[in-house]
C-alpha cells in the first residue's frame, strides 16, 4: 500500500495526510483506496459454503455486486474444505463518511499517560479525586475492578491507587447496590466504578440498571460519575443503562482515569473536559 | 410530559413509543421526542439477534438526541441549540426534524436533564414530550420530571402467564402507592422519625432495632431517598420482637422504592404500609405478548388478566393488536 504523503496517518485538525504534494483528502468524505485517493478500492475476504469452482467464484462475483462493490473481481480463490471455497476479492465503493465530524464529536475521550493525568489533575481539579469501586450484585468475579483499581494494577500499567489524583475505595465483590451507594455518598465520592459480567441474563442488566436508579432515588445523579466495566460492556450498553461511561475488555487503569479527570473538570466548567464541539456542518442538518 | 418505562428490555416501549408517535402525526400535533437510554436503534445491544422498532418522526416535530445520531438517521433536521448534556455517545443536542424519517433517539441519562429538556421542546412547540425510558430504568417516570407514565409489560418477565401478572401487578402497586396525607410528618411528634441516609441505605438490623426501641411511639418513618428491601426485612425482623406495631414508610415518589423479592402487599400484610410525598399519574399499561426468541401468549388473554389484577381505571392496551389498531381509528 502506498502512503500517499510519506505522513501515516490523519490529524483530526483537517491538515489530513495529503498536505503537501498530491491531491488532498476530504475529511468531510472520506472512503478507502489503494493505487490512489480517492478509488475507493477494498479488498476484502470470505468464505462461501459452496463447492470450489466456476459456479463459486461467479456466486462471490454476485455478492460483491450485491454488498454495493463496483467492479469486484476475485484475485484469489481456493477450497478450503469439502463444500467450502475461501475468496479474496477487489471491489470498488463508492460510500464515504464524515470523518470531520466524527472526530469532533463529544467523548470521544482522548486518553492521557500517568504523567499528564497527574497534571492535569493537579491543574483541573486541584483535590484527590475520589473513586469507589465494586462488583456488584451477585458478581463474585473482583479481578475487574482489582485492575483498575489496586496498585498492582495488571500489565505493567498500576491502578488508581497508585496515582497521587485519586483516593480510591475498593469495596470488593457481591456488594449491594445500596451499600455502595451509601459508602460513595459517606466518602463523597466524585465517581462510581462497578464491574459486572453482562450477560443477557435480566439480572446482570437489573441489578446494573438499579445501581444508576439508586444514585437518582438519592439525587446524586448529577454529582457522580457513573462508570461500568465488563467483557461485554460498550459506550452504548452504557448509555441504556444509564452510565456516563463503559469499559471493555482491552481497558487500562489510564483510560479510565482519563475519562473521570476530564469529565470531571467538564462538569466543573474549568476547562477542556470530555470535547463536546460542534461540528463544522452544525445547524446544516443532513440532507434527506 | 409523559414517560414510558417498562419493567423489564423487550417489553414493547419503542413500540409504544411508534403507536403514541402514529397517532400524534396523523392529528398533525407537533410532539417531542427523547430517551433516557437509546431508540430506535436497528438491533438490540445485547441481544444482536432482535431487531428494533424504528422511531418514525414528521417534519415539524422536536427530537433531544446526539448530533451523530442525528446526523447517521440521514434525515434532514434543523439543528436548534446544544443543551451542554454529555453522554456515553455524544453531546444531546436540540433538533426540529424538516423532514419525515426515522431516527435514533439517545437523550440524557439523568433525570434531572431530562425534565430540562423536554421542558425545552415544549417551549418550542411540541404539544407533549414523550420521554422514552431504558430496560426498566424508572427514573424518567418520577414526579419531578414527568405528568403522566405508560408503562411497558411483557412475556419477557416470565415462561409463565401467572408470573407475567403477578410481577406486573407488583410494579403497578408500587408506581400506585397512596399519597401520605399532609401532617403526618410534623416535625416535633413523637409518632414521626426522619430517617438517617445511612441507616436506610446500610439496613443493618441491630441499628434498626435500635432505633425502634429509642422511638417507641413512632408509628411513620419518613426516608428522603432510596427505600430499599433490606432494610424493610431489618424493620419486620425488628418489630417482630416489639410485638406487631404498626408502621408506615413515607417516601417521595414511587420511583424511590426498590423493592424486588416482595411486593408492596406483601409488607403491608405484616404491618408496614408505604406511602409517597408525590404520586404517578399511571395512563394506561401496554403489553408485548412476545418474548423474543423465546416465548408468546395470548394477546386478549394475557390483557384481561393483567386488566383483572390491577386497578380498574386503568386501560391495558396491546399496541399491535387489531383491537388497539380500531381503537386508534
Amino acid at each position: 500500500m502506498p502512503d500517499p504523503a510519506g505522513t501515516g496517518g490523519a490529524d483530526a485538525n483537517g491538515a489530513g495526510p495529503a498536505s503537501g504534494a498530491g491531491p488532498r483528502v476530504d475529511l468531510a468524505r472520506v472512503k478507502p483506496y489503494a493505487d490512489h485517493l480517492g478509488d475507493g478500492i477494498v479488498q476484502f475476504s470470505f468464505t462461501l459454503p459452496v463447492p470450489y469452482g466456476l459456479a463459486a467464484r461467479k456466486a462471490a462475483q454476485e455478492w460483491a455486486a450485491k454488498m454495493g462493490f463496483e467492479h469486484p473481481e476475485v484475485v484469489h480463490y481456493q477450497e478450503l474444505t469439502d463444500g467450502y471455497t475461501y475468496f479474496v476479492m477487489f471491489g470498488e465503493s463508492n460510500q464515504t463518511v464524515d470523518y470531520a465530524s466524527l472526530s469532533d464529536e463529544g467523548f470521544d475521550v482522548e486518553y492521557m499517560s500517568e504523567e499528564e493525568i497527574e497534571d492535569f489533575a493537579g491543574r483541573q481539579i486541584g483535590r484527590p479525586i475520589v473513586v469507589v469501586g465494586a462488583a456488584t450484585g451477585t458478581d463474585t468475579h473482583s479481578v475487574g475492578i482489582d485492575a483498575m483499581l489496586n496498585l498492582k494494577g495488571f500489565h505493567g500499567h498500576h491502578g488508581l491507587e497508585g496515582y497521587k489524583a485519586f483516593q480510591t475505595h475498593n469495596l470488593g465483590s457481591q456488594v449491594p447496590n445500596s451499600v455502595l451507594v451509601s459508602r460513595a455518598i459517606d466518602l463523597d465520592a466524585d465517581a462510581i466504578l462497578v464491574s459486572q459480567t453482562v450477560t443477557q441474563q435480566n439480572l446482570h442488566i437489573a441489578n446494573l440498571t438499579e445501581l444508576v436508579e439508586m444514585v437518582e432515588a438519592e439525587g446524586r445523579r448529577k454529582q457522580m460519575i457513573l462508570t461500568c466495566g465488563g467483557p461485554r460492556v460498550s459506550n452504548e450498553l452504557a448509555k441504556e443503562l444509564g452510565f456516563d461511561a463503559g469499559f471493555s475488555k482491552g481497558t487500562y487503569p489510564h483510560h479510565v482515569a482519563s475519562f473521570i479527570v476530564r469529565e470531571l473538570a467538564a462538569r466543573n466548567g474549568t476547562g477542556h473536559g470530555a470535547p463536546v464541539s460542534d461540528s463544522p456542518s452544525a445547524g446544516a442538518g443532513a440532507d434527506g | 410530559m409523559l414517560a414510558l418505562v417498562g419493567l423489564a428490555k423487550n417489553t414493547g416501549k419503542t413500540e409504544t413509543l411508534a403507536a403514541l408517535l402514529r397517532e400524534h402525526a396523523a392529528a398533525g400535533r407537533p410532539v417531542g421526542v427523547t430517551s433516557i437510554g437509546r431508540d430506535g436503534e436497528e438491533r438490540d445491544v445485547i441481544d444482536a439477534r432482535i431487531e428494533k422498532p424504528r422511531v418514525q418522526l414528521q417534519a415539524g416535530d422536536l427530537v433531544a438526541s446526539t448530533s451523530s445520531l442525528l446526523r447517521a438517521s440521514g434525515v434532514a433536521h434543523e439543528r436548534l441549540s446544544r443543551t451542554g448534556v454529555r453522554t456515553p455517545l455524544g453531546e444531546v443536542v436540540l433538533a426540529r426534524m424538516t423532514k419525515p424519517g426515522s431516527v435514533e433517539v439517545a437523550g440524557p441519562s439523568a433525570a434531572a436533564d431530562l425534565r430540562s429538556v423536554g421542558e425545552e421542546m415544549l417551549l418550542l412547540g411540541a404539544e407533549q414530550a414523550l420521554l422514552d425510558g431504558a430496560i426498566d430504568r424508572r427514573a424518567a417516570s418520577s414526579p419531578a420530571v414527568a405528568d403522566g407514565l405508560v408503562m411497558a409489560t411483557g412475556a419477557i418477565l416470565g415462561e409463565d402467564i401467572e408470573d407475567v401478572v403477578r410481577a406486573t401487578s407488583e410494579a403497578v402497586d408500587v408506581v400506585r402507592l397512596p399519597a401520605a396525607d399532609d401532617g403526618s410528618e410534623r416535625d416535633g411528634d413523637d409518632a414521626h422519625v426522619a430517617l438517617a441516609r445511612r441507616l436506610v441505605l446500610g439496613a443493618d438490623p441491630g441499628e434498626i432495632a435500635a432505633l425502634l426501641s429509642e422511638h417507641p411511639q413512632a408509628r411513620t418513618l419518613s426516608v428522603d431517598g432510596a427505600l430499599g428491601e433490606p432494610f424493610l426485612e431489618g424493620l419486620l425482623a425488628a418489630r417482630r420482637e416489639r410485638a406487631g406495631r404498626e408502621l408506615r414508610i413515607v417516601v417521595a415518589d414511587p420511583t424511590k422504592v426498590f423493592l424486588t423479592r416482595r411486593g408492596v402487599r406483601w409488607f403491608q400484610r405484616q404491618g408496614v404500609s408505604i406511602e409517597v410525598r408525590r404520586t404517578i399519574a399511571l395512563k394506561a399499561i401496554t403489553v408485548n405478548p412476545v418474548a423474543p426468541q423465546s416465548h408468546r401468549f395470548d394477546s386478549a388473554q394475557l390483557r384481561e388478566l393483567i386488566a383483572a389484577a390491577v386497578p380498574d381505571d386503568i386501560p391495558v392496551l396491546d399496541v399491535l393488536d387489531e383491537s388497539y389498531l380500531a381503537l386508534a381509528k
